[in-house]
């Protein structure tokens, strides 16, 4: 076993922890978009008679159902139908009345090959950097008590990824991790939704 | 220096191996626990179904056990949470919908039970496919007013890489659950024999 052998096999290690911690931690940012931006829910059309409502939310995945998902982001949804006031009370059970309050968050890849870019990336230890771009898109659908057809709102929103030595995302905000990044987006992707719902005249007349 | 050369050889064939089972997989997975979907609780509340309860769901007769324990997607595991067992998962998932709409009742006299007899996931590189089949029966105060078989599946493009192809795959499999659930609700016979 010759020193520079040692020498090597400590290089090549060192080179391979470094591209593993690259590619595993992703020396990845996140970035909230800035063209979906919180509405104050003070900004949002009170109805004169708020009734109780029951939500259902949904996570999606390219369109497909996501119950890991589903289950962490679901206490957020809630809450923020909550904070609304467009309701007397928010329940997962059945409510007096029967409304429903379906909100469906799909997210859709904005930008082809993910991996790989995150791959070159990791490969040239961030030199070259990339930025991937996930959308989302949120539909609330609202079934009133004696409604035959739903109000239906939907909100788009994104979050920007980038690895690596790339720019910064233009009119985008900076999260401290990506848990901040998702929290932010569905906060404000449903504040929109909700606004647009108080702002529909069959919202007011079936809640007055 | 030779010892030295030894213990850092071993050092790194230990690293070697960590890193290849985190970025290979070979996990063993709990599905997360089924929630309510609007569809099916407007499809229940839609289709004006009375009170009723969930009875036993198991694995049909004749059927391999490991189809009730586990689906495998490249060398990962997934297992119910609920006894590892997937027709109670199936269960679960009904009695969620059925609850979120208001109709579940334990002591109600109308109960359907189930068996599972059919659960593939298969996400190789190119079209991923899953698929799921069970048999619902209805029995309102011991008589069989309802006996069907019914099944559904999914097929996806499945990435070459493990990290995008197993969530997606999972996803894919899981939602089947809710679809087979919503396939029943659908039936007007069913409707018929559990109507309010």
């Amino acid at each position: 076993m010759s020193h520079s052998f040692l020498e090597n096999l400590r290089r090549v290690s060192h080179v391979m922890c470094v591209a593993a911690a690259v590619v595993l931690t992703g020396c990845a940012s996140h970035y909230v978009d800035g063209a979906t931006r919180e509405i104050n829910a003070s900004e949002y059309r009170k109805p004169a008679t708020p009734k109780p409502v029951q939500v259902a939310f949904e996570f999606q995945t390219k369109g497909v159902a996501n119950a890991q998902a589903t289950k962490v982001l679901q206490p957020k949804v809630i809450e923020k139908v909550k904070a609304s006031g467009l309701f007397s009370s928010v329940e997962e059970k059945p409510v007096q009345g029967g409304a429903l309050l379906s909100v469906k968050l799909n997210n859709v890849p904005l930008t082809d090959d993910i991996f790989q870019k995150g791959f070159v990336t990791g490969l040239t230890f961030g030199l070259a950097g990339s930025q991937a771009s996930d959308g989302y898109i949120c539909t609330v659908s609202y079934l009133g008590e004696g409604q035959s057809s739903p109000i239906v709102k939907t909100a788009r929103h994104a979050i920007h990824t980038t690895m690596g030595a790339t720019a910064q995302p233009g009119n985008a905000r900076k999260a401290a991790s990506i848990e901040e990044a998702v929290f932010s987006m569905v906060s404000q992707i449903m504040s929109n939704a909700l606004n647009d719902l108080s702002k529909d005249p069959a919202f007011a007349a079936n809640n007055n | 220096m030779n010892k030295f050369a030894i213990s850092f050889r071993r050092i790194a064939a230990v690293l070697f191996c960590t890193a290849a089972m985190g970025l290979v997989g070979c996990a063993q997975v709990k599905l997360a626990e089924p929630v309510a979907s609007a569809d099916n609780i407007q499809k229940a509340k839609a289709g004006g179904i009375g009170p009723v309860s969930v009875g036993e769901f198991k694995l049909a007769e004749g059927k391999d056990r490991s189809l009730d324990l586990k689906v495998s997607i490249r060398s990962n595991t997934f297992f119910s949470p609920y006894d590892s067992s997937l027709s109670k998962y199936l269960a679960e998932s009904l009695k969620a919908d059925l609850s979120a709409a208001g109709v579940l009742e334990p002591g109600a006299s109308r109960s359907i039970r189930g068996e599972l007899t059919q659960s593939t996931v298969d996400a190789p590189m190119g079209r991923g496919t899953a698929s799921l089949a069970a048999r619902f029966i209805v029995e309102d105060q011991g008589r069989k007013t309802y006996d069907k078989e019914l099944s559904t599946k999914a097929d996806w493009e499945s990435s070459f890489v493990g990290a995008i192809a197993i969530p997606d795959a999972i996803n894919q499999y899981v939602a089947l659950y809710k679809k087979l659930v919503g396939e029943l609700l659908d039936d007007p016979n069913f409707r018929k024999a559990v109507a309010r």
